[in-house]
């Protein structure tokens, strides 16, 4: 007996050893020195605690990034208090995130696996903390499931709509304590897209923390006083208030992203400071993020490129616009910074969107003839227009995807994008718009060919973009007014058809992959400029709006439909295409530009930020997909008093 | 006397219930409301929206109940001190003008002794050396200041100052002092950005006082009591500021009522181009989200003061000026 206890001695205690030793050492961790005052006191405890046991390793050993030395306080602009939500945005620390591929790969999660896109596990990281020091657990996501988004008071509409499929919620189980699992009886292709999104899905909550708000575990005397000291009406109104995970203006709540909010509202300087909990690591040992602190100042959007363009920001490219480029550089060489071109990804930086709903009969039929819209679309001088506001740095092209995506053809790009008067001339001919009037055409009762195009007046862009087009459709016997607008006004002369044609920017995802839903090319919102009422009519369910009845549109509509239950990335693939295609041949929407540069502000200070990248809301979350963590600045900047 | 201010204290509850109906029709009067206007915006960046918290948003503040309840649960709150929820900045409204209120009295308050202590002298002087060349002079400046616009002047003089002086740009301090406590720094800081709205504010505003002190003085210099003192020997100057000066004065009083109300709300074209955290551009910002009770209370706050403003100096004016006093009851 005492023999065998010898002999197993060894092999036990080096195997307690090395799990010991495994957690988090396959690499050597290096204290944060701005946190190594607080670990000394015992106020935090060291990195190895403080990261999960299996944190997310960095290599960061590449040719366009290196590795860093933490410290240093970042300094950027916003134009109002609500855009610190930026910093959520920015910090882009989700459940799952995309890549500078945009594939979808696990950031937050360890892993997951999916099945047919019906049955989604996570798996937590072990020993994952919120950022006050508390565990991240499968309860995190079980409070939310259960006591928000299944409890009446919370959510009288129910779920978030992505997580309900066909009217069906996911049942939804706690495997242990670090995964969760999700299930479907119908595919979910919106679910990781939502959850990677830039204004993420949340599904989960900090449960220690909002529980004192909820009724179900709070303590009845101190929730009704916290419900009188913030005058709101009941417990659900308090707990709303509080829950606020994309804004962070609830300072005292704690979160997952590297940096959080200490600064409470109302504020014109808002002070971020690095989470201590963070879960990425770099692979010299470093914990993420790089940077101590960031300091958002709030100023008026207007004076923002005259203020980055004196040095004020390190990061901007927020509230910067093209035309603002010469000035920039010209700022860029006495105060310290570099003006950088990324790439905008909208399908078109300017889209005209006639309005296949129009009210006036006459107008409808003209617009929904497939020959006027080709003949507008001929008849625009995209080069032209490419060099007179754009340098001739965008790029001529119909209202489609970019090619980063790998859905681009150039057939898409160039479908009736050439600028040819003859044969637009011929389509309206042929049309039996023939008769003339003072060098406009007429339409088919007797009025003059008078397009009106209704603007939000907020884009002066827009205004000289329309200036030169209006000169260009003159020559095919169009006349064109621009009516500007206000966005409210204008949206909603659009919904009702008052407006004929309006003008505004192209597909919002210009770089979508197979995976991610084409819901722009089809009706599905009522904000949809082409065709609002179709729009409107599958957004409400078929509670108002109309069923569209262009059979184009409706073949649209059959293909979003099947994408949505699409089992393979192929199939998805093969839809798109067939979509991309009708939009090409049929031109719903009139591009004139896309790849229109962004103007990216970047200290010399600051490091590992690229040369050219894509700037992009979804996916792209701005800077989100190239790591704001992983930014570095220099010693000198850093040993800097601020 | 005292019958007279109960009258126009009774006058003023009609006249701030007008106002605030006048108040809550305009500001309701573009379509959708605050939630229609943010989800407009979201989605015109591309952003999407948390659509269960607003419609819980929605129904707990009543957005979807008729106007006229809508009306009554604000101007209720009002009366019992709860000026409502700014959905804007996610705080009670009380909150949000709080801070502001004490930079836009200071920058005010220094604006008003600006403008007074420069269009004084050169009022007086305009009008005891009437026609000179200094008086057409001095005139003409001030009516270059009153005419070139004041967002211009701004731009004009943030771009000098940051050249030159190497001020950042906009804003009332440097941003590293902004909620740090008073330091020596800090009001150097402080002193360094607030002459620019000062100085724009001011220079439109000296020449309207410039002439009308020069034309009221004119009048006053022209009276009887004026040749009598000097036909006695008083000094000039002694002559001048004791009795003329102090009638021309009359209308500074009269304006109190509205100085009030302006120390209040500032010049908010002036605030929003130099980025001030003033309540200029935060009025703006909240009439354009149509962030009702952020919007209503402030200007219910702001015609409330120019009702007691208008009061307090119909009655300062009636306890300067004697022949208030003396005849007012007769020419009824």
């Amino acid at each position: 007996m005492r023999l065998l206890g010898r002999v197993l001695f060894l092999p036990i205690a080096l195997l307690v050893l090395l799990s010991v030793a495994g957690r988090a050492s396959a690499i050597d961790l290096v204290e944060t020195p701005s946190l190594a005052a607080r670990v000394a006191t015992g106020e935090l405890p060291p990195v190895a605690e403080r990261l999960p046991e299996t944190p997310l390793v960095v290599d960061l050993d590449g040719p366009e990034q290196s590795l860093g030395e933490p410290g240093g306080t970042l300094k950027i602009l916003m134009g109002r208090q609500k855009d610190i939500r930026m910093m959520t945005v920015y910090g882009y620390a989700r459940l799952v995130g995309y890549d500078r591929n945009l594939n979808i790969v696990p950031d937050i999660l360890e892993s997951y696996e999916q099945q047919g896109l019906r049955r989604f596990t996570f798996h937590l990281r072990k020993g994952h903390r919120w950022s006050d020091g508390q565990p991240f657990t499968a309860e995190d996501f079980r409070y939310f499931w259960e006591d928000v988004a299944n409890n009446e008071e919370l959510s009288p509409f129910g779920p978030p709509k992505t997580m309900v499929v066909d009217g069906e919620a996911p049942r939804f189980e706690v495997l242990d304590k670090y995964t969760v699992r999700y299930t479907w009886t119908n595919p979910n292709p919106y679910f990781l897209p939502a959850l990677a999104g830039a204004r993420p899905l949340y599904i989960y909550m900090p449960a220690h923390y909002m529980k004192q708000f909820h009724v179900r575990y709070a303590d009845p005397d101190k929730l009704a006083r916290l419900i009188e000291e913030t005058h709101t009406r009941n417990w659900a109104g308090l707990h709303h208030r509080m829950d606020e995970q994309y804004r962070q203006d609830n300072v005292d709540m704690p979160n997952l992203q590297p940096w959080r909010n200490v600064t409470p509202s109302p504020a014109e300087r808002y002070v971020f400071e690095r989470n201590p909990y963070f879960h990425k690591v770099d692979s010299a040992g470093h914990q993420l993020p790089y940077i101590d602190r960031v300091i958002v100042n709030i100023a008026d959007s207007s004076l923002i490129p005259a203020k980055a363009g004196f040095g004020e920001s390190d990061l901007q490219a927020r509230y910067i616009r093209f035309d603002h480029y010469t000035f920039l550089k010209r700022g860029a060489k006495q105060n310290d910074f570099d003006v950088r071109l990324w790439h905008t990804a909208r399908g078109a930086q300017i889209a005209l969107y006639p309005n296949l709903n129009a009210a006036d009969p006459v107008w409808r039929d003209v617009l929904r003839d497939v020959r006027f819209r080709r003949a507008l679309s001929l008849a625009i001088d995209r080069e032209l227009i490419n060099q007179v506001l754009y340098f001739g740095l965008a790029r001529p092209s119909a209202n489609t995807v970019l090619p980063k995506s790998p859905l681009f053809e150039p057939a898409y790009r160039d479908a009736w994008a050439e600028f040819d008067l003859e044969t637009a001339n011929r389509l309206l001919d042929d049309m039996g718009l023939t008769d003339w009037s003072g060098g406009i055409r007429r339409l088919p009762d007797g009025r003059r060919l008078q397009v009106i195009v209704d603007t939000a007046g907020e884009s002066t862009e827009e205004s000289d973009a329309l200036e030169l087009i209006k000169s260009d459709w003159r020559r095919i016997g169009v006349e064109l007014f621009t009516k500007p607008s206000q966005r409210e006004v204008f949206r909603n002369r659009v919904f009702a058809g008052s407006a004929i044609m309006s003008v505004w920017t192209g597909l919002e995802n210009g770089v979508p992959t197979a995976d991610m839903a084409p819901i722009e090319l089809a009706p599905t919102a009522q904000d949809q400029l082409e065709w609002p009422k179709w729009g409107e009519y599958y957004q409400t369910e078929h509670a108002s709006g109309e069923a569209p009845d262009m059979p184009e549109v409706q073949r649209l509509v059959e293909l979003n439909r099947a994408w949505r239950y699409a089992d393979s990335t192929d199939e998805r693939r093969d839809i798109w295409h067939k979509m991309l295609a009708i939009h090409a041949d049929q031109v719903f929407t009139i591009g004139v530009v896309n790849g229109v540069p962004q103007p990216v502000v970047v200290s010399r200070a600051l490091r590992n930020v690229p040369e050219d990248g894509l700037y992009n809301w979804d996916p792209g979350a701005y800077f989100g997909i190239y790591h704001p963590d992983t930014f570095w600045l220099t010693a000198a900047r850093r040993e800097a008093v601020e | 006397m005292l019958t007279y201010v109960v009258h126009r204290l009774l006058v003023m509850i009609p006249t701030l219930i007008a106002i605030s109906l006048i108040i809550f029709i305009i500001i309701q009067l573009p379509p959708g409301d605050y939630f229609e206007s943010y989800i407009a915006e979201l989605q015109s960046q591309g952003e999407s929206v948390d659509m269960a918290k607003i419609e819980f948003l929605r129904k707990e503040y009543g957005f979807d109940q008729p106007i006229l309840v809508q009306y009554a649960h604000w101007a209720l709150g009002m009366l019992q001190g709860d000026f409502g929820y700014s959905f804007e900045y996610r705080l009670p409204v009380s909150e949000v003008v709080g801070d502001r209120l004490y930079l836009t009295a200071l920058i005010s308050i220094i604006t008003i002794i600006f403008t007074w202590i420069v269009s004084f002298p050169i009022g007086i002087y305009s009008a005891v050396r009437q026609y000179s060349w200094g008086d057409y002079t001095l005139s003409f400046l001030g009516f270059v200041g009153l005419a070139t616009p004041n967002f211009l002047l701004a731009l004009v003089l943030i771009y000098i100052a940051n050249v030159f002086f190497g001020t950042s740009i906009g804003g009332l301090m440097e941003p590293q002092y902004i909620g740090k406590p008073w330091t020596l720094e800090k009001i150097g800081s402080v002193m360094e950005h607030i002459w620019i709205p000062v100085v724009v504010i001011g220079t439109s505003g000296t020449a309207g006082m410039i002439r009308r002190l020069r034309a009221n003085l004119l009048d006053e210099l022209e009276k009887q009591y004026v040749v009598t003192g000097r036909a006695k020997g008083l000094p000039p100057i002694k002559l001048l500021l004791k009795y003329p000066f102090r009638i021309a004065l009359n209308f500074f009083f009269a304006d109190i009522g509205t100085i009030l109300p302006s120390i209040i709300s500032g010049a908010a074209v002036v605030e929003i181009v130099l980025s001030l955290p003033t309540t200029g551009p935060m009025l703006l910002t909240a009439l354009r989200s149509q962030d009702m009770y952020l919007a209503g209370s402030f200007l219910m706050f702001l015609a409330f003061l120019t009702v007691v403003g208008v009061l307090v100096s119909d009655l300062a004016l009636a306890a300067l000026d004697p022949r208030i006093r003396l005849q007012g009851g007769a020419t009824r």
